[in-house]
């Protein structure tokens, strides 16, 4: 105990207290992202039977309550962990194995720094309602989600199957395609709010454009929203960007997983959903925001105002954050449902005739008006 | 009604051809189903297959589980003279013949096996048979069962008959 | 030679053809119930009505002799109102119950109904005369008299045919039926071509009686080998089963087919099949057993040299397989103990085609004989009873003449080859099953000489082999083997015998 002195007094109370208070966040945010995740399995199938005049999953019961399907995503998760884990003879089993953890990680690890409120004061301690406070926030997210493309490809390649390898050669170029525009079209965003940072980004949301409409990203950036959205359901691979499963073709590279390893990508698949939700409504849809709501109540336009205790306030936005999400969440579920599966030579050609230069293009404009009106 | 529907085959013009506003048209569409269906469920088309079946109209009741008919004496009409396993397209009839010693109709199924995992539901069996001893008019529809065993309708099986007058149609049923 | 003209085709036969001959030689098919080429002349059916020039009726072709000059026609609006009208009497009093008639697909009736009937009938189903159905007539035959349309052909046969004089047409007019004589019963040799020559439903055969129904049943042209008569046959079978056999015409061997001919082919589905070896009467599977058998060979000749086997032919077996038995002995055994002599009486028994020779290969076996030699059947006993003899190798049927010896010398052990158990009437050592002759093709000899083939026409059951197969397997065990591994081979070693 004495030879450890030393190393404790290094540790001193603020940094034990932000290491508490970290391990809280992450706790509470990633519980919150997984359980929604679970949630989302059974939002999509139920949402996809509504939309084509099904009646969706009814059957699973617990002592004969169906509770509308609910106990789907339990009966599928004891299914998945019941089934044969298998890796084919002649895989490389590190590889195989590794795959599923290199798709999920980097998926979780972007949840870092997205701010799921502003700030809480608790006995005079202020907590950031982010898990990481990064000035480079947007650039982590861009690089650390361009990490999920090994898992993509080592899944593919360390199979060795045919349609698993093609699945993965078809997923690294599609990735690696859309990657670049990914990161193209948050630059024209950073270059109007001049920050890298997503909570300044979300900050500078909450102003008035005019005095009346809040200036959220969608309105400065409207086509930048449209490229975003796309680049990012095709980094999802979802369809209509799903060439790289392409259940009717070739499966995928995930062919030849089962069990829970086959678990891990679709639960990896639901998460960058919400990942590409919350990013969305972070970036252009205004973050944690509502309009008109300052530090302490609403004060609209007009004049008008209503105080509110500021607690209050941050689990408004919170909860503001949360159904933002999850309104994305069923946007690009329904967009899922609503558009056919692209060719894979009609994906690479949209990334790079399309919105490529689209997004080049917006980069030029932006500049040209930020020039103009002297801000830059 | 079969109709034939003209097909608009024109070039796209150049806001089709951006693809953003007919995504968006779509995407109404599909959150227009949602809605309607997700406030108004009972409305959906769809329905619960097993618990809850459609009434079968007209010709859809005689192509349902086979019956044998039986006589007014309680003996199967049926005398085994394989004619619908003649005309059994998927071979799914078996028949096995027997002699009655007494009655004057001698020959009867001892036997009469109708797989149902191969039947086709076509009713040839029923246009076949000379003694109209054969009917698909129990209104079961066969399918989903557990067990490989519970497919295969044997005699016994298929002489639980539903009420009906015995009728004497077919020639050797005059002798009965 | 009279010439006659039917259907404008013109032809000359010998004086004394009938109309219908001629149309048949012209290939003009005339319908006709009563009419047996076989048999006599009786006219009682009338459907073979045609037009003759210049006669004021229409004439019988069956009973009808051409003349010179003679111009017949059967496709005028009067035979063919003469045909539909001789159905509908036919078939006033019929019961119309083809479900459970045996005959249906076969019949006459049915099949000229739809070429030249197709009436209504007048008579409602509940008015028709009602006779006795399903009456038992003898070991083999059902008779049902509704369905008769009285064409004799049964009874001309057991006439003219058997000599045997059991049937008989009694009652008169529309009250006439066919009846057994009193005193009789329908039971010669040859009842169950009665069943076949009634073109109704009136005779069916009791043995096939609703086993199958005859459009399911494919055909293959065989021979029997019930007897030395080596009669022509046509194997009736479905999904790898027999159900009937019936008899092939054939000028140099048979018109008919007796009923034991006919039941040859209840040893294939007989309880008593063999499908597995014996081994002291404990069950064996084939191929083991015939590792024990070969065994027992080489111990017989290891102990007491060459000599002590005996293997003899049998002239129940094809030359195929008489062959191999042969073989085994010169080749694989080494051994000069080999009988192909088996002496049999032969001619036929009762004037019409059973032999009295009940083996259908004995002439097959002296042609053997001629290349092989061997012991002849004394020198055979003689080295039985000389005690030298350990262990008999032999198909089950030729052992017969030997039983009673091999059970008063109980130290010679015997590999008995068989198709039944039946077969089998002492004690073997080793027994081994083989493919019987509707399995597997073989040659025969019948006793005029005349060399015919069966044709397979169903599978033998699991493992169980041709005999040539089994000896040729049996020989490989013992180190010399006599090389009959396929088809091909057999051929080539049986063409000097099939000339």
């Amino acid at each position: 105990m004495e030879r450890l002195k030393p190393f404790i007094a290094l540790l001193d109370l603020d940094l034990l207290l932000f290491m508490a208070v970290s391990a809280v966040k992450v706790g509470f945010f990633l519980g919150a992202v997984m359980g929604f995740t679970a949630f989302l399995t059974w939002v999509e199938r139920k949402l996809s039977s509504l939309m084509q005049d099904r009646v969706g999953p009814n059957r699973a019961s617990i002592f004969g309550f169906t509770l509308l399907g609910l106990f789907h995503p339990i009966a599928d998760g004891i299914k998945l962990m019941m089934k044969e884990d298998f890796v084919p003879a002649r895989a490389s089993k590190v590889l195989f194995t590794l795959a599923p953890v290199i798709t999920l990680v980097p998926v979780l690890a972007a949840f870092a720094v997205i701010p799921f409120g502003n700030y809480i004061e608790i006995l005079g301690y202020r907590v950031d309602l982010v898990i990481a406070r990064l000035p480079l926030g947007l650039l982590y997210v861009l690089a650390v989600s361009g990490f999920a493309i090994y898992g993509t490809f080592l899944a593919g390649w360390a199979s060795k199957s045919n349609f698993a390898l093609l699945g993965a050669l078809r997923g690294a170029a599609q990735m690696i395609s859309y990657e670049v525009t990914l990161g193209l079209t948050l630059v024209g965003l950073m270059m109007v709010y001049g920050t890298a940072d997503l909570q300044q980004i979300v900050l500078a949301q909450g102003r008035l454009l005019f005095g009346v409409i809040p200036a959220w990203g969608v309105i400065y950036q409207f086509p930048a929203f449209l490229l975003f959205l796309t680049a990012a359901m095709a980094e999802n691979k979802r369809t209509p960007f799903d060439v790289v499963e392409g259940e009717s073709e070739i499966i995928g590279y995930f062919m030849e997983y089962s069990s829970m390893r086959f678990a891990i990508f679709m639960f990896a698949e639901f998460i960058e959903i919400i990942l590409v939700a919350m990013l969305a409504v972070t970036l252009f849809l205004g973050g944690w925001q509502i309009p008109y709501l300052g530090e302490a109540g609403f004060l609209f336009p007009c004049g008008r105002s209503i105080a509110i205790h500021p607690y209050a306030v941050v689990l408004a936005q919170m909860a503001a954050f949360a159904g933002k999400t999850a309104f994305m969440c069923w946007a690009l579920m329904t967009l899922r449902w609503t558009v056919p599966r692209f060719r894979f030579d009609q994906v690479m050609k949209l990334a790079w005739q399309g919105i490529l230069p689209l997004s080049l293009l917006n980069i030029l404009v932006t500049g040209l008006v930020l020039l103009l009106a002297g801000k830059l | 009604m079969i109709e034939i529907k003209k097909v608009n085959n024109r070039p796209l013009n150049l806001l089709e051809r951006i693809y953003v506003w007919e995504i968006f048209k779509g995407f109404l569409v599909t959150a227009r189903h949602f809605f309607v269906n997700l406030f108004c469920p009972g409305k959906i088309i769809t329905i619960q297959y097993p618990e809850i079946t459609r009434p079968l109209e007209h010709a859809a009741k005689r192509r349902t589980r086979h019956r044998l008919k039986m006589r007014a004496n309680g003996t199967p009409k049926c005398v085994a003279c394989f004619l619908c396993a003649t005309a059994c397209p998927a071979f799914c009839i078996h028949i096995e013949a027997g002699e009655f010693t007494s009655s004057q109709v001698e020959k009867y199924p001892a036997v009469f096996d109708v797989d149902l995992s191969r039947c086709v539901m076509c009713g040839m069996c029923v246009e076949a048979c000379p003694e109209d001893a054969i009917a698909m008019d129990t209104e079961v529809i066969p399918g989903g069962v557990l067990k490989r065993e519970d497919m295969y309708l044997t005699r016994n099986k298929l002489l639980q008959n539903m009420p009906g007058d015995p009728s004497i149609k077919g020639a050797a049923n005059r002798l009965a | 030679m009279p010439k006659i003209t039917i259907d404008g085709k013109t032809i000359d036969l010998p004086a004394g053809a009938t109309i219908l001959q001629a149309a048949q030689a012209l290939g003009i098919y005339i319908p006709r119930y009563c009419y047996h080429p076989a048999l006599s002349v009786s006219g009682t059916c009338r459907m073979c009505a045609v037009e003759v020039d210049k006669a004021p009726k229409l004439q019988i072709a069956c009973a009808t002799e051409i003349a010179d000059g003679m111009i017949a026609r059967t496709d005028t609006a009067a035979v063919k109102k003469a045909r539909k009208d001789v159905l509908e009497f036919l078939l006033a009093n019929h019961p119309v119950d083809c479900p459970i008639c045996d005959q249906a697909g076969e019949c006459s009736l049915q099949d000229y109904y739809m070429d030249y009937g197709l009436h209504k009938s007048r008579v409602a189903p509940e008015d028709k005369i009602q006779r006795s159905k399903h009456r038992a007539a003898g070991r083999y035959l059902v008779l049902d008299n509704e369905r008769c349309i009285l064409c004799t052909r049964c009874v001309r046969f057991c006439d003219e045919v058997t000599k045997t004089n059991e049937l008989t047409v009694s009652g008169r007019s529309d009250a006439s039926f066919i009846d057994i004589r009193e005193g009789k019963s329908l039971d010669n040799d040859y009842s169950l071509n009665i069943a076949e020559l009634c073109p109704v439903g009136a005779f069916t055969s009791r043995d096939f009686r609703f086993k199958q129904r005859v459009w399911f049943l494919k055909r293959i042209k065989s021979v029997c080998t019930g007897c030395a008569a080596g009669c022509n046959i046509e194997v009736h079978y479905n999904e790898n089963t027999v159900y009937r056999l019936m008899p092939s015409p054939n000028p140099e061997t048979n018109t008919w087919l007796c009923d034991r001919g006919r039941m040859t082919y209840k040893a294939l589905q007989a309880g008593d099949r063999l499908r597995k070896a014996f081994v002291k009467k404990g069950s064996m599977e084939i191929e083991p057993a015939i590792r024990h058998a070969a065994h027992l060979l080489d111990e017989a000749a290891r102990k007491t040299g060459p000599e002590s086997v005996v293997v003899l032919g049998s002239p129940y077996l094809s030359i195929e397989d008489n062959l191999a038995l042969a073989e085994l002995a010169a080749t694989s055994l080494k051994t000069s103990n080999l009988c192909l002599d088996f002496p049999r009486e032969q001619g036929v028994k009762d004037g019409i085609l059973i032999n009295k020779d009940d083996a259908p290969d004995a002439n097959g076996l002296k042609l053997l004989k001629a290349r092989y030699a061997g012991l002849d059947q004394g020198a055979l006993i003689e080295l039985i009873n000389s005690g030298r003899i350990k262990l008999i190798v032999a198909e089950a049927r030729a052992l017969s003449s030997l039983k009673e010896k091999l059970r008063e010398l109980s130290n010679i052990e015997t590999v008995i080859l068989a198709v039944t158990k039946s077969d089998l009437d002492f004690e073997s050592a080793c027994v081994l099953p083989y493919a019987a002759n509707f399995e597997t093709e073989g040659h025969f000899v019948n006793y005029k000489g005349l060399l015919q083939k069966t044709t397979p026409s169903v599978a033998a059951p699991d493992g169980v082999k041709p005999l040539w197969t089994v000896l040729s397997k049996l020989s490989s065990c013992t180190g010399a083997p006599i090389r009959l591994e396929d088809a091909a081979e057999l051929r080539e070693r049986i063409s000097e015998f099939i000339k």
